[in-house]
């Protein structure tokens, strides 16, 4: 599990290998009456210190934010949420985690609302995602100025376009990041190609592709009794 | 030199080019309001933590409102990666560069109205998820969700990946780059900080150019 070993990671997408929370264990009477929205782990875990106020959380979201300046910011938010502030057990953060990339919306982002949300419903949603965005997106907004500003001096061009190059590999990347998991499941193998042709050759816009496309692949893959669509791994 | 067939990408640019396409600027209001309300109805589609979204904020920043160019908008993707904090925060920039003719005052107020526009619908969404998650945990319509969409994901990466590398439009060198960055993003644990800083040198000393 690459998040659990908590050592900064340096760009997480949605790419990371779906944190494993043991399916069908009970659900767990949460210690204080806000609904948690977890219930994935099997053993009460003990949460030593109060809930958070609205306060706390702004400021651990800051500091995840912070620490995260070189990158891996998954690996920060676990090990500030869960190691040193122990707001939340390991399994509640993993299941926050699974929730954040199932949702629509930027991984990390997601779960800075889901840790909201746990301790204070959607106020502390917008909270929590206000302290993890205000530094970083006031830093963008400088470079966005500067960028605006003097991107026409061919100095700063031209070192934007060796970037460029760069961020083009890592955008490449992410595809083949999530191509393993699909190895042995030639249906999913044939509905990404398509997805693929549908856009790159027939120009076919994301959210018509996902309309039609989604449903089509919702039902195949519906759970069945006794049918499984998926590969035995 | 891309492995894309050769007519579809004359066929793209072309329409890149001959589409009419009026500068909508954010000199007011009304216009703002319309940007976000096109954010917000993407917001819903991020899938894949949100990379899927990248040919669509091309379509809507470069074809269909003009704001920036092609390269602008390469620049911005490169500079929204290596900056700290979520990749996604992109659209912010994209916000203001829509408002930047106007002004660093329309610039920053579009910057913050197409971020607050992608992240709002998502983010209720995730509240409600969360709030609900014990039912929804074992729905059917989950596992059939997360195990439909995921294969989408992955065509939709793959060709997000062609377009931002067809938007870097760089010469062989770079090329060869991209390439080689993709290959160390998969094999290895280096900061793509790393990359990015070594290609800049490599694009500062002229070996990449476009």
């Amino acid at each position: 599990m690459r998040l659990a070993s908590c050592r900064p990671i340096p760009i997480s997408f949605m790419t990371d290998p779906p944190p494993t929370t043991p399916p069908g264990t009970p659900p767990r009477t949460p210690p204080s009456s806000p609904p948690t929205p977890t219930s994935a782990s099997g053993t009460p875990a003990p949460i030593e210190s109060t809930p958070p106020t609205l306060r706390q959380l702004f400021v651990g979201m800051l500091q995840v934010a912070l620490s995260a300046f070189g990158g891996g910011l998954s690996a920060w938010s676990q090990r500030i949420v869960v190691e040193e502030r122990r707001w939340m057990s390991n399994e509640e953060f993993l299941t926050g985690l699974t929730v954040a990339r199932l949702f629509p919306g930027p991984n990390q982002i997601n779960m800075a609302v889901y840790v909201g949300t746990f301790f204070h419903g959607l106020r502390g949603a917008l909270v929590a995602l206000a302290g993890m965005l205000l530094l970083p997106f006031t830093l963008l907004m400088v470079l966005g100025l500067a960028y605006f500003s003097f991107h026409s001096l061919p100095a700063i061009d031209r070192v934007l376009a060796g970037v460029v190059a760069a961020a083009a590999g890592m955008a490449l990347s992410m595809g083949f990041k999530i191509l393993g998991q699909y190895r042995s499941d030639p249906v999913a193998l044939l509905l990404a190609a398509a997805t693929l042709v549908a856009m790159t050759v027939f120009h076919v816009r994301l959210v018509p592709l996902v309309l039609v496309a989604g449903p089509l692949a919702m039902a195949w893959y519906w759970p069945r009794a006794g049918v499984s669509r998926l590969p035995k791994p | 030199m891309l492995p894309l067939p050769p007519i579809a990408l004359l066929a793209a640019t072309a329409a890149g080019q001959l589409a009419h396409c009026e500068p909508m600027r954010l000199n007011d209001l009304g216009h703002l309001l319309q940007v976000m309300g096109t954010f917000m109805g993407l917001s819903l589609f991020s899938l894949g933590g949100g990379n899927t979204l990248l040919s669509e904020y091309h379509q809507i920043s470069v074809n269909q409102f003009c704001w920036l160019s092609s390269t602008q908008f390469a620049d911005l993707y490169a500079l929204a990666e290596a900056a700290p904090g979520p990749s996604s925060m992109l659209v912010g920039l994209l916000g203001m560069g829509a408002g930047w003719p106007e002004g660093p005052g329309w610039a920053l107020l579009s910057a913050y109205g197409a971020e607050l526009a992608i992240l709002l619908p998502s983010t209720l969404l995730m509240v409600v998820a969360c709030l609900r998650w014990n039912r929804l945990r074992d729905s059917p319509w989950r596992i059939a969700f997360e195990r439909g969409l995921g294969p989408i994901t992955l065509g939709i990466l793959f060709a997000v990946g062609l377009k931002i590398l067809h938007t870097a439009d760089t010469n062989t060198p770079g090329l060869i780059v991209s390439l080689l960055v993709c290959v160390l993003m998969l094999r290895t644990r280096l900061s793509p900080l790393w990359f990015m800083a070594v290609a800049g040198v490599l694009g500062g000393l002229g070996v990449i150019n476009r």
